[in-house]
């Protein structure tokens, strides 16, 4: 294994569950099936996918908290299997949600502790936690409970307990899951902050647009498998350079306007979708100055109440791959 | 090195501590339960038609059941509760081995048990009149510190099995009774069938608790005491180093199944 901060060979994790008491029964579950990939250092790598799509138990194993069923993994360099203290001390991660935290205890005390996990000096916990309190933007709420805080502020604590011992590799899983706009935009720039310090992060969102600012490179996993990995700019290039042209239209013109568009060839893909009494039509086209021209009349007579034209996002990416792999 | 592991244990033992301020189950466990139990074993003995109970199985002995009861609801409760708030998994991912927190854990709540055996022994001083002047108190001490010993290798014993499981927490739960059945907590514990006292030779803390319950009642240090407390710390010794065999399997058993996060 090489240079890369995380390195990962065919890995595999399934999980065994066992039902009953006199006849048992054993269920086995493929969360993650032969995977590979690699992350370099200094990098922000991204993994997208839905809900149970192999995201979390990945972040696990690379994490140490999980046993792969096979593959290998090599974190910083070093075996995962062979390795696993002198990893534990290098990397920190979250998990996304109000859990990892004691409620009752106030923020310092929960990072005092933690440091006091990973070995800290009194006095290098004092100043870490200072800083990262100022970094996460908690300062002023360091003597209150937990249980007081807000989702965000939470987050923004887990964030801060997961730097306290320096890592060099950071894990953060769903690290804006449940968080408002505000909170969500804050902790994005404390992950840039990161970023631009040198250290290396995993990130797993379900957010496309946090993915797309956020990540240099980003996998796609679904149903345990990476099905697509690129930077965002090459995934947008691999669906097609194309634009997509948001049409909002009442009822009495939509059917008019159906009428025009299925006329035109050079459509990838034109979706309806109604939400009270306005109709949406999104139509990604390779050539929109065509339906441009062909929605003239339309706004000329004042039947389109909405238009946005806008490149692909990585939304539409995402949503691309999944339903290709869907079919 | 000897500082940080002790600043672990305080920062431990701390939070331990403050999780628990105000926590009325704690107090109702430590207190109110050993207070009934006592009750119960007095108003029993009366009924036996013993004029004056023997303050050693009845008060004491109460005290006795809430540091046991204690030890086993507090293990369960730390563990199923950091397992539910996520913190399990944060602990299992630092470098500090869970060993070393289970061990500073378990240590803190047999610690903490201490207060209900300190409030029955001032009961039955104060309260019934315990006669201070009989009592071999070096007996009692070292007898005492045997039991501590033998409370904690068995509630690091335990506490692998409720790591390793969720469901194991209800298994140790049942423990509770059985074993102060089995031990002696409330009588002696000759009254038992010879099998019964045969399966209790396995607890520690049944040899301590003899010793102890002979030294308050004025025993010398004699050959038989000597044997109990050499049991005692025998047993507690094979019980810490089937934990520290446990250990190494448990960590591997549940970064196999996942239980870590379970709730």
């Amino acid at each position: 294994m090489g240079s890369f901060a995380i390195e990962t060979r065919s890995l595999s994790k399934t999980f065994v569950t066992k039902r009953g008491f006199w006849r048992r029964k054993t269920k086995s579950t493929l969360a993650v099936e032969d995977i590979s990939f690699n992350v370099n250092q200094g990098e922000l790598f991204g993994i997208l996918g839905p809900n149970g799509a192999g995201k979390t138990t990945t972040v696990k194993m690379l994490s140490t908290l999980l046993l792969p069923t096979s593959g290998s993994i090599s974190i910083l360099g070093l075996d995962i299997l062979k390795n696993t203290l002198e990893i534990r001390k290098r990397i920190g991660f979250t998990f996304g949600g109000a859990r990892g935290l004691y409620g009752r205890l106030s923020a310092r005390d929960n990072l005092r502790y933690f440091a006091e996990l990973y070995g800290l000096a009194p006095e290098i916990t004092r100043k870490r936690i200072v800083e990262l309190l100022e970094m996460v933007g908690l300062t002023g709420r360091e003597e209150d409970r937990v249980e007081t805080f807000s989702s965000g502020m939470q987050q923004r604590l887990h964030l801060a307990r997961a730097l306290l011992h320096n890592p060099e590799l950071i894990f953060l899983d769903e690290p804006t899951v449940g968080i408002d706009p505000v909170g969500a935009r804050e902790l994005r720039a404390a992950i840039k902050t990161l970023i631009a310090r040198g250290k290396t992060i995993l990130l797993t969102t379900h957010y496309m647009a946090e993915a797309e600012e956020l990540c240099d490179r980003i996998a796609i996993v679904n149903k345990g498998n990476i099905v697509a990995m690129d930077t965002p700019s090459s995934l947008k290039v691999r669906i097609g350079r194309e634009t997509v042209i948001e049409v909002d239209v009442d009822q009495q013109n939509l059917e008019s306007l159906k009428i025009q568009l299925v006329k035109l060839d050079h459509l990838s893909k034109v979706e309806y979708s109604a939400e009270k009494l306005i109709n949406r039509i999104s139509i990604h086209t390779s050539e929109p100055e065509n339906i441009l021209r062909l929605l003239g009349p339309f706004l000329q007579a004042k039947s389109i109440q909405g238009l946005e034209v806008r490149n692909q996002t990585m939304e539409d990416v995402y949503v691309a791959i999944i339903q290709g792999e869907k079919k | 090195m000897i500082l940080d592991q002790l600043r672990l244990v305080s920062r431990q033992v701390n939070v331990q501590l403050r999780m628990r301020t105000f926590n009325w189950y704690t107090v109702a466990l430590f207190f109110l339960q050993p207070a009934v139990f006592s009750a119960v074993g007095m108003i029993l003995s009366r009924a036996a038609g013993n004029q004056a109970p023997d303050l050693v199985y009845t008060v004491i002995g109460g005290g006795i059941m809430g540091m046991w009861s204690g030890l086993v609801f507090s293990s369960t409760y730390d563990i199923r509760s950091d397992r539910r708030e996520g913190t399990l998994e944060l602990i299992v991912g630092s470098p500090t081995s869970l060993r070393k927190v289970e061990a500073i854990r378990t240590f803190s709540n047999v610690m903490a048990g201490l207060v209900s055996l300190l409030a029955a022994f001032l009961a039955a001083v104060f309260i019934f009149k315990y006669p201070l002047q009989q009592v071999n108190v070096p007996g009692v001490l070292i007898s005492l510190i045997l039991l501590l010993f033998g409370l904690w290798s068995l509630g690091v014993f335990l506490a692998n099995f409720l790591v390793w499981s969720r469901l194991s927490g209800s298994l140790v739960d049942f423990l509770e009774l059985p074993v102060a059945v089995l031990c002696g907590f409330m009588y002696p514990i000759q009254i038992l069938p010879n099998w019964m006292q045969g399966i209790s030779a396995i607890f520690p803390i049944r040899w301590a608790l003899q010793a102890m319950q002979a030294s308050l009642q004025g025993s010398e240090i004699n050959g038989i005491i000597w044997q109990k407390w050499g049991l005692a710390l025998a047993i507690s010794l094979v019980f810490w180093s089937i934990s520290l065999w446990l250990d190494r399997k448990v960590h591997n058993m549940i970064r196999l199944t996942g239980e870590l996060s379970s709730i």
